[in-house]
């Protein structure tokens, strides 16, 4: 989880991490978005299994992969994919019988309250290539469900067919870098600071951020005394509407499990960060309807530089509590985020 | 929802223990601080989300625990999680 990924458009240069990010995030939103939806509606009665069964045999027969691409193109091409399954999730959040599907919902349905209920993810294994074959091969199944679950739907009349040709388009995404501007914006303004502290949320207007609208967003400030991080033990609530998608550690057991236990450990073995001794370090399980961000130390010998170069040091990992920001900006141009997973709820 | 239930009932400060069950309350509520004692940290009041849920909570709490009295161990860590006030009583 260290130092796991790469420039936005660079080189890819650590293959292992992209796929198994491919795998994590795939099986999540499977896992997470897609089949609780499928479930809900099923369960509701609005639509049946063969319902989903007649609409995928309507569907054109799925693309082959390009087999001949280099790995590199093919991984870039999983993740592309991972984007639109992601979006397409979006879109199969209906109504039912006058009710509003909302994010609970989703919850239950997928057992996070009941183990009895949980969906089961798929194991991961062999060489690269065979775990990209793989990827290809469930994302094309993945997709080819979706698309079915979604004509449904139209078939039923719950989902309108322009508006999901509409939606296959996206709109620019929340992402990492509105939560550095943020940052950096505290880190010179004190009285930016004291009203985002005070107000979550409400106060990024100012940066002309669109400020989302899940629930209170928490902000909890790190000093020389107190360290902060953010979990979710329960599913993996942030504020995305706001600071975009988290990584897939986020969202993994393993994260969210180790964390509460042995937090400094965690934070040690997991991300390579030794926090001093007499630092409290304090944990904030987003249980509930606080959404929790992290503003991180400013570090030392940046006294007078910009706004915009104070943002570039503020990595997604440190908003999150897992790292200190950088203490020099990255190479290259400033960030634009490729990926907008961001329009689904959590 | 009643007046009563809005107007928060704990302090910041104030010592709580969390209920070991409550089907009525809010399942947002980890096992692993059930039946724990924590302290109050920040009162945040009944919050309107309606993207989350259909109905609002009782007023909500951060409540800090000692990671070593909720999982045991050495670790001086601590742990704050957000709770309503139904899963919560006075310690």
């Amino acid at each position: 989880m260290v130092q796991q990924a790469a420039p936005p458009h660079g080189h890819m240069h650590d293959y292992e991490a992209h796929v198994q990010a491919v795998e994590e995030d795939l099986e999540y939103y499977r896992v997470k978005r897609f089949e609780p939806r499928v479930l809900y509606c099923h369960r509701r009665g609005l639509i049946t299994l063969y319902d989903v069964l007649r609409a995928a045999a309507a569907l054109p027969p799925p693309a082959p992969p390009d087999t001949a691409a280099g790995l590199e193109q093919r991984i870039r091409a999983l993740e592309d994919g991972l984007d639109a399954y992601v979006r397409g999730n979006a879109l199969a959040s209906v109504d039912v019988g006058g009710a509003k599907m909302v994010i609970e919902d989703t919850r239950t349905e997928r057992g996070d309250y009941d183990p009895a209920f949980r969906i089961a993810k798929k194991a991961h294994g062999g060489t690269l290539a065979e775990r990209v074959a793989q990827l290809e091969a469930d994302l094309r199944d993945y997709m080819r469900l979706q698309d079915a679950f979604l004509q449904a739907l139209v078939a039923r009349g719950a989902l309108d067919a322009d508006r999901l040709a509409a939606a296959r388009t996206t709109a620019p995404a929340p992402s990492p870098w509105n939560g550095a501007r943020i940052v950096a914006r505290a880190w010179v303004d004190p009285e930016f600071k004291r009203q985002l502290l005070e107000k979550g949320r409400e106060a990024v207007r100012e940066l002309d951020i669109p400020p989302g609208r899940l629930g209170k967003m928490g902000v909890a400030e790190n000093t020389d005394a107190v360290h902060n991080v953010v979990v979710c033990t329960l599913c993996s609530c942030y504020p995305y509407d706001l600071l975009g998608d988290t990584p897939w550690w986020y969202k993994h057991d393993s994260y969210k499990q180790q964390i509460v236990r042995d937090p400094r450990g965690t934070l040690a073995t997991m991300f390579g960060l030794q926090l001093p001794e007499h630092m409290e370090l304090r944990v904030h399980d987003s249980t509930s309807d606080i959404r929790w961000m992290v503003i991180p130390r400013r570090p030392a010998g940046t006294e007078g530089w910009s706004e915009e170069e104070l943002a570039r040091l503020v990595t997604q990992e440190s908003l999150i509590g897992v790292a200190e920001p950088l203490a020099q900006p990255p190479a290259g141009a400033a960030p634009a985020p490729r990926a907008n997973r961001l329009t689904d709820g959590r | 929802m009643t007046e009563q239930s809005t107007r928060p009932r704990f302090g910041v400060g104030s010592r709580v223990r969390v209920k070991m069950e409550n089907r009525e309350g809010n399942p947002r509520t980890p096992q692993y601080v059930r039946g724990k004692t924590g302290v109050v940290s920040q009162v945040h009041g009944v919050i309107y989300n309606p993207i989350d849920h259909r109905g609002s909570y009782p007023p909500l709490y951060s409540v800090v625990f000692a990671v070593g009295e909720v999982f045991g161990g050495p670790s001086a860590d601590k742990l704050s999680v957000d709770l309503h006030e139904e899963w919560l009583e006075p310690a």
